[in-house]
C-alpha cells in the first residue's frame, strides 16, 4: 500500500473523528447544562406580573421571567423597561438570594412602594406581594412550570 | 440584559469556548494538510521533496483562525456570561467552508477568486458576531420600533422588486454603488423581529382567545390580521421574484414561532393546510413551481436537462458513500472546471460536494453542527428573561436551523429544491453577514447577567426578613 | 395605546388565572427543539438512502461524472467473445491518447462505440464503469481498490458472444433490416445479438472520422442503424406468437394438447364470426374437414384454432401469462431494451383489449401486438429449458489487476410444468419437420440436427410486405440453443427467416462440435 495513500486515508480518519470529538464535547456541555437546570427548580425563579400600567410599556398582563437580579426602570438598559413619567432612570433592583426576594430603591424620585408601604432602601418581598413604580403596578409571582 | 451600571471590564475565562476552538482549530488544521497532500499527489509530485508547509493555502487558514480566537479573545475581556458553544461551532462551520472554497475551482468568482472572497466575507461575519455579542447590550432598539422595522423591510422588499438586478430570473440582488447584496437575506432577521415584538406584545390575548369558525378555532383576527397581512406582502413579492426557498423560510419560521407563542398545535395544523392549498394553486399556476415540483419527483427523466443539477448532485454523494472520496480527491478535479460536475456548486450544492468528500459521516458531522446551533438558540430562548427575547431566540435560531434544513432536504431530494444558502457554508457575502448577525444576536441575548450581587447590609431588611418568609 | 389599556382589564383578568391547559413557552420550545431533532435524523435519513443504499447503482452508471471522465482518461478494457477471441480494444492515436477499435462492423448493434465525442452506446456503455475502472465487478474488490495509489483497475470483459457466428448472422440477413437472436437455454448467455443495419463503430470511435460518421448515421432516417433492433425493435410477430398463446392455453388449462374445435373446419371456408367480425384464416391448411387438434394446428399454423384457442383462454389470463414471459416490462438484461406488449391495454374487455375480436387476432401474433426479438427468444427458451427461462446475459466473466470475477447463469422465471414445455415441443417439431409443416418453415432444418420451431408471416396491414419471423431451438431432445429471427418486410416466413435459421443453426452445429 503507497505511503502516501495510507497518510491521506489516516488525515480523513482524523480529520472526521475531529469533527465527531467536538460534537461529542458539545453534547457532554449542553448535558451538563440540562442538568444543572433540572436541579435548581425551573431557571425560572419567579414571574413579575403586570397589574397596570397607564403608560403600556411594559404590557399589562405581560408575565416577565425573573432571573436572579432584575432591574427596573425607565432607561432603556434595564431588564424590564417602566416606561412611566413617575419612574426615575434605574429606579430599582429585585435581587434573589438565599431563596428569598429582595427589592432595593435605586434612589429614586417618586419610591417605591411594596403593598403600599413605601421601600426604603432595601425590603424583601414575597410571592403575592405587589410593587408599585410611579403608575406601574406588578406583582410578584411563583415561578411557572 | 446586563445591569444598568456601567459595565464594569470584568475580563472572564471562557475556558469550554477555548476548548472547543482547540478542536476546531486542530481539525481544520487536520482538514488543509489532507487538502494539500490530495492535490500534490493528484499533480503527481513527489510528496517528500517538495517544498513549503503541507497545508492548503496555509495564510488563509491563519487569518482565519486568527480572527475567530481573535474573536474569543474579545469576548474574554468583555466578560459577559453568555454562550461559549455557538462560537466555535460556527467557527467550525465557516472553517469546512473555507476549506471547501479552497478546493474548488478558484475563477467561480470573480475578482479575487473563490476562495480569498469567502476568507475575507468570513472574517467580517466574525466581527459582526463579535461586536454584537460583545458590545450590544440592550434589546429595546428592537423591541420597540418593530413596526418601524417592518416598514423598512418591506421598502426595501419593493425596492428590490423595482431596482434590483436579474440574475437567472430572479430579482434579488440590489446594487448600490459597487456593493451589491441580497435583501432577502436582511428581511428574513427583520421578520423575526417583529414577530418577536408583536407576538410577545399580544402573548396573553393569543393564547386565551380565539374566534371560533365552526369546530375551528382561528387566532383573534384584530391581532392576527397585521402579522399576516405583512406575511402576505413579503410572500407575494417573493414569490414574485421566484425566490421560493426565502417564502418557504418565511412562512416555516412564522408558523413555529406562533406555536412557540400559543401553544396551540390547530394554528399550526390550519397553517399547514393553508400550505397546502396555496402550495396547489401555484402549482397550477406559476410554471417556475411546477418545474420544481415535477424536477422533485422524478429528476431523472429531465437528468440531460432540467433536472441535471439535482441529478448530478445525487451522484455526488453517491460517489462519496460512507466515508467520502477525500478532501479534494472528488469531482470536480482540483484547480479545473467541472466536464460534467454541478453549476452552482459553491453556492446552492456545497453540501453536495461535502457530501463527495467527506461521505456520510461526514455529512451527519456537519448536519449535527447546524442542530448545535438550534439547540443552543432553543435553549437560550428557554431561559429568557421574558416573552420577547424568548421568541426573538427562538426565532433566530429557527432562521438559521429551518434554512439549513430546506437547502439540505432540498438537495437530498427529500423537498422540491430552492435556491437558498446553507448558512456559513455556501459561498455569499449576504448571507454570511446575515447569519453572522443572527448568531451576534443570540450570544448577546444568552447574557446571564454578572452573577449575585453581594448580600445586603440594610439591619431594618433583615428583620423584614424574618418576618415575612419568602418562596 | 388607549385601546390597550381599556382591553387591559379583561386581559389581566384572564391573565389572572393560570391558564393551565395551554403549554408554557418552555414547553412549546422544547417541543419544537425535538421536532427539529426529528427533522434533522430525517435528512441523514435521507443522505443514508443516497450515499449507502443507492450508491454503487448511481455511481457506476454510465452518465455519473465520475465515470466519464474516467473513461476519457483510461486504456479501456478489452472486450471479448467467449473463445477469447478480441471484439473491441484500444489504440492510441498520435498524441499518445487512447480510441476504441472494432473487429468486425457486425458488433454494432451489441458491443456499440465508445467515442470522445458521443459518449457510449450498447456493451460499452453498459459496461462503462467496469471497462473504465471505475467500479471493479467484485465489490470487495472496489473496497480495497480505495487503498491503492492507482485506484484505477479498468476490466477486461468476456461476453457470451460467438464472433464467427455473429458475422454469420449479419451476412445471413444482408441487405435487409432486421435482427437475430441465439442464445443458450440452459444458462441465459446469449450467442448472437445482431441487428441490420450495421454501422462501422470503429469509424465513430476513431476521433478523425468520427463526426462526419456519427452525423451521417444519425441523419439516416429510413435505416435508423443505430437502433438494436435485437432488443429494441418492436414488431408486429404474427404466428410466431402462437407459442405464447399455446403456453398461456396449455399452461392455464383453458384447453389440452387434444382440444378440437367443432366449427374451426368448416370456418376455414367462411371464416370464424367473432361479435359480429368474420376472422378468416390467411391460408387454407388443405386439412380438409378434419378439426385439428394442438399439435396439428401448429403444424399448419391455424389462425381459426388459435384465435378459438384465445378466447377460451381469456384476454386476461393470456396478458397475466405472457407477463411470465416478461411481457410489458423491459426485460432483465445487460443491454436496455424496449416492451414488449400483447395489447394496448387501454380497452374495457378483461386483459385491456377493445373486444373480442382483437383478442382473437392477438391470439394469432396480429392485433396490436408488438414484440422484441429477444422477448420471442426468452418465450422459446421457456419451452426449450422445460418451462424454465434463465436470466439473459451477455457478460461471462471481468477480469482486472485482481483476478477474474465471473457470472454464474440464474434463474429467471418458473413459467409452466415439463410436461406442457414436452408437448409445444412436439408440435414445433412437426411445424419443422412435418409433412405439413415443412411448406411452411422450408429452410429451417439442418441436416444432422432436429429443429423444432414456428415461422410468421406478420400482415402489416398494407404497409408493404410481412416481416418474416421464425423462431425455434434444436436439438429438439436435448434444447442447446435457440434462436429468434425477424426480416422486416421480408414476406412469408419460409421466404426469409426460416432459412436464415437453418443455415445459422447449422453454422451452431459446425461450431459447437455437435
Amino acid at each position: 500500500m503507497d505511503p502516501v495513500v495510507l497518510s491521506i486515508w489516516i488525515l480523513r480518519l482524523v480529520f472526521l473523528a475531529l469533527l465527531y470529538w467536538f460534537l461529542w464535547t458539545v453534547v457532554r456541555i449542553l448535558l451538563r447544562d440540562l442538568r444543572a437546570a433540572a436541579r435548581e427548580p425551573g431557571a425560572e425563579l419567579g414571574r413579575l406580573l403586570v397589574l397596570a400600567s397607564p403608560g403600556g410599556e411594559p404590557a399589562v398582563g405581560a408575565a416577565f421571567s425573573l432571573d436572579a437580579v432584575t432591574t427596573l426602570g425607565r432607561d432603556v438598559n434595564n431588564t424590564i423597561v417602566v416606561d412611566d413619567e413617575f419612574a426615575s432612570g434605574s429606579h430599582a433592583v429585585l435581587t434573589y438570594r438565599g431563596r428569598a426576594w429582595y427589592v432595593e430603591d435605586l434612589g429614586s424620585t417618586n419610591g417605591t412602594f411594596v403593598n403600599g408601604q413605601p421601600v426604603d432602601g432595601i425590603a424583601a418581598i414575597g410571592f403575592g406581594d405587589e410593587l408599585q413604580l410611579g403608575n406601574v403596578r406588578l406583582r410578584l409571582e411563583r415561578a411557572r412550570r | 440584559m446586563t445591569l444598568t451600571a456601567a459595565p464594569r471590564i470584568h475580563p472572564r475565562l471562557r475556558r469550554r469556548e477555548l476548548g472547543l476552538l482547540v478542536i476546531a482549530g486542530l481539525a481544520l488544521a487536520v482538514g488543509s494538510m489532507t487538502l494539500e497532500l490530495t492535490r500534490r499527489l493528484a499533480a503527481g509530485d513527489e510528496v517528500a521533496t517538495e517544498p513549503g508547509l503541507p497545508f492548503a493555502n496555509p495564510a488563509a487558514l491563519a487569518i482565519y483562525l486568527g480572527a475567530v480566537f481573535a474573536a474569543h479573545a474579545i469576548l474574554v475581556l468583555t466578560g459577559r456570561r453568555t454562550d461559549e458553544v455557538l462560537l466555535p461551532t460556527v467557527g467550525l462551520l465557516g472553517g469546512i467552508s473555507l476549506l471547501l472554497m479552497e478546493r474548488l475551482p478558484q475563477d467561480l468568482a470573480g475578482g479575487l477568486g473563490l476562495g480569498t472572497t469567502q476568507l475575507v466575507w468570513l472574517t467580517t461575519s466574525i466581527a459582526v458576531i463579535t461586536a454584537i455579542a460583545a458590545f450590544i447590550r440592550s434589546d429595546a432598539w428592537l423591541r420597540l420600533y418593530k413596526y418601524t422595522w417592518a416598514a423598512f423591510g418591506v421598502g426595501l422588499l419593493l425596492l428590490t422588486f423595482v431596482l434590483g438586478r436579474e440574475v437567472n430570473g430572479q430579482r434579488l440582488t440590489l446594487a448600490i454603488g459597487p456593493f451589491s447584496g441580497q435583501p432577502s437575506e436582511l428581511l428574513k432577521v427583520i421578520l423575526v423581529v417583529f414577530l418577536a415584538g408583536y407576538l410577545s406584545e399580544n402573548r396573553a390575548l393569543l393564547v386565551e382567545q380565539s374566534t371560533r369558525l365552526g369546530p375551528i378555532r382561528l387566532p383573534p383576527l384584530p391581532y392576527l390580521a397585521p402579522m399576516v397581512a405583512m406575511w402576505a406582502i413579503a410572500l407575494s413579492v417573493v414569490v414574485f421574484q421566484r425566490d421560493l426557498g426565502a417564502a418557504l423560510l418565511f412562512f416555516a419560521v412564522f408558523l413555529l414561532l406562533l406555536y412557540v407563542t400559543t401553544g396551540r398545535a390547530s394554528f399550526v395544523a390550519l397553517g399547514l393546510v393553508a400550505f397546502a392549498a396555496g402550495g396547489a394553486v401555484l402549482y397550477e399556476i406559476v410554471p417556475h413551481v411546477r418545474t420544481r415540483v415535477d424536477i422533485w419527483l422524478d429528476p431523472f427523466a429531465t437528468a440531460s436537462g432540467a433536472g441535471y443539477q439535482v441529478v448530478q448532485a445525487l451522484h455526488a454523494f453517491a460517489r462519496g458513500g460512507i466515508l467520502g472520496t477525500g478532501l479534494g480527491a472528488g469531482l470536480p478535479e482540483v484547480g479545473s472546471l467541472p466536464p460534467g460536475g454541478i453549476p452552482a456548486l459553491h453556492t446552492d450544492f456545497p453540501l453536495a460536494a461535502l457530501g463527495e468528500e467527506m461521505g456520510l459521516i461526514g455529512v451527519m458531522a456537519i448536519l449535527g453542527l447546524y442542530l448545535v446551533v438550534i439547540e443552543r438558540g432553543l435553549r437560550i430562548a428557554a431561559s429568557a428573561a421574558d416573552d420577547f427575547r424568548a421568541i426573538l431566540a427562538a426565532g433566530l435560531s429557527l432562521v438559521i436551523g429551518v434554512q439549513a434544513f430546506i437547502i439540505a432536504a432540498g438537495v437530498l431530494k427529500l423537498i422540491p429544491l430552492t435556491g437558498i444558502t446553507l448558512p456559513f457554508i455556501s459561498y455569499g457575502g449576504s448571507s454570511l453577514l446575515t447569519n453572522g448577525l443572527v448568531v451576534g444576536l443570540l450570544i448577546a441575548l444568552s447574557d446571564r447577567g454578572v452573577g449575585p450581587p453581594p448580600p445586603p447590609t440594610a439591619q431594618r431588611g433583615l428583620r423584614r426578613v424574618f418576618d415575612r418568609g419568602a418562596a | 395605546m388607549t385601546l390597550w389599556s381599556s382591553l387591559g382589564g379583561s386581559a389581566q383578568s384572564n391573565a389572572a388565572r393560570e391558564p393551565a391547559r395551554r403549554p408554557g413557552i418552555g414547553t412549546t420550545l422544547g417541543r419544537i427543539g425535538l421536532a427539529m431533532s426529528v427533522a434533522f435524523g430525517a435528512l441523514a435519513a435521507g443522505a443514508g438512502y443516497w450515499q449507502v443504499f443507492q450508491a454503487s447503482e448511481l455511481s457506476s452508471a454510465p452518465d455519473d461524472a465520475a465515470v466519464i471522465a474516467a473513461s476519457r482518461r483510461v486504456v479501456r478494457g478489452e472486450i471479448t467473445d467467449r473463445d477469447g477471441e478480441r471484439l473491441a480494444w484500444s489504440v492510441e492515436d498520435e498524441n499518445g491518447e487512447p480510441y476504441r477499435v472494432y473487429l468486425s462492423r457486425s458488433l454494432s448493434g451489441v458491443v456499440g462505440y465508445a467515442s470522445r465525442t458521443y459518449g457510449t452506446a450498447g456493451l460499452e456503455r453498459a459496461f462503462d464503469a467496469e471497462l473504465s475502472g471505475v467500479t471493479a465487478a467484485d465489490p470487495v474488490q472496489d473496497l480495497l481498490k480505495k487503498f491503492r495509489a492507482d485506484p484505477s483497475d479498468p476490466q477486461a470483459l468476456r461476453t457470451t458472444l460467438v464472433a464467427s457466428l455473429q458475422q454469420a448472422a449479419v451476412g445471413a440477413l444482408g441487405d435487409d433490416s432486421g435482427a437475430v437472436v441465439m442464445a443458450d437455454p440452459r444458462t441465459g448467455e446469449v450467442l448472437v445479438l445482431a441487428s441490420t443495419p450495421i454501422y462501422d463503430a470503429s469509424a465513430i470511435a476513431d476521433p478523425a472520422t468520427s463526426t462526419a460518421t456519427f452525423q451521417a448515421l444519425a441523419a439516416d432516417d429510413v435505416g435508423r442503424p443505430l437502433l438494436p433492433r435485437a432488443t429494441q425493435g418492436r414488431y408486429v410477430p404474427g404466428s410466431v406468437f402462437k407459442i405464447v398463446t399455446a403456453i398461456a392455453a396449455l399452461g392455464s388449462g383453458a384447453v389440452d394438447a387434444t382440444t378440437t374445435f367443432e366449427q374451426q373446419p368448416a370456418a376455414e371456408e367462411d371464416g370464424l364470426l367473432v361479435s359480429g367480425f368474420r376472422i378468416r384464416d390467411g391460408h387454407h391448411p388443405r386439412t380438409g374437414t378434419r378439426a385439428l387438434d394442438f399439435i396439428e394446428a401448429t403444424e399448419v399454423s391455424c389462425n381459426i384454432w388459435y384465435a378459438l384457442a384465445g378466447l377460451e383462454t381469456g384476454g386476461d389470463r393470456l396478458v397475466d401469462w405472457a407477463g411470465q414471459l416478461g411481457f410489458g416490462a423491459a426485460l432483465p438484461f445487460d443491454l436496455p431494451t424496449a416492451v414488449s406488449q400483447v395489447t394496448g391495454g387501454d380497452g374495457p374487455a378483461p386483459g385491456g383489449f377493445l373486444d373480442d375480436v382483437e383478442l382473437a387476432n392477438a391470439a394469432f401474433g396480429q392485433g396490436e401486438t408488438f414484440v422484441t426479438p429477444l422477448q420471442m427468444a426468452l418465450a422459446t427458451s421457456a419451452v426449450a429449458n422445460d418451462g424454465v427461462i434463465m436470466r439473459p446475459h451477455l457478460a461471462l466473466a471481468f477480469s482486472g489487476k485482481a483476478g477474474t470475477t465471473t457470472i454464474s447463469p440464474e434463474e429467471w422465471r418458473r413459467v409452466m410444468p415439463a410436461r406442457i414445455a414436452d408437448q409445444i415441443t412436439a408440435a414445433m417439431v412437426e411445424a419443422v419437420n412435418g409433412d405439413l409443416g415443412v411448406g411452411y418453415t422450408t429452410g429451417a432444418q439442418a441436416p444432422g440436427l432436429t429443429v423444432a420451431g414456428k415461422s410468421g408471416t406478420a400482415e402489416l396491414g398494407g404497409e408493404g410486405e410481412p416481416n418474416s419471423w421464425f423462431i425455434g431451438f434444436a436439438p429438439a431432445d436435448d434444447p442447446q440453443v435457440v434462436i429468434a429471427v425477424v426480416v422486416e418486410h421480408g414476406g412469408r416466413g419460409a421466404a426469409r427467416a426460416a432459412p436464415i435459421a437453418g443455415s445459422l443453426l447449422a453454422a451452431w452445429k459446425a461450431w459447437a462440435g455437435q
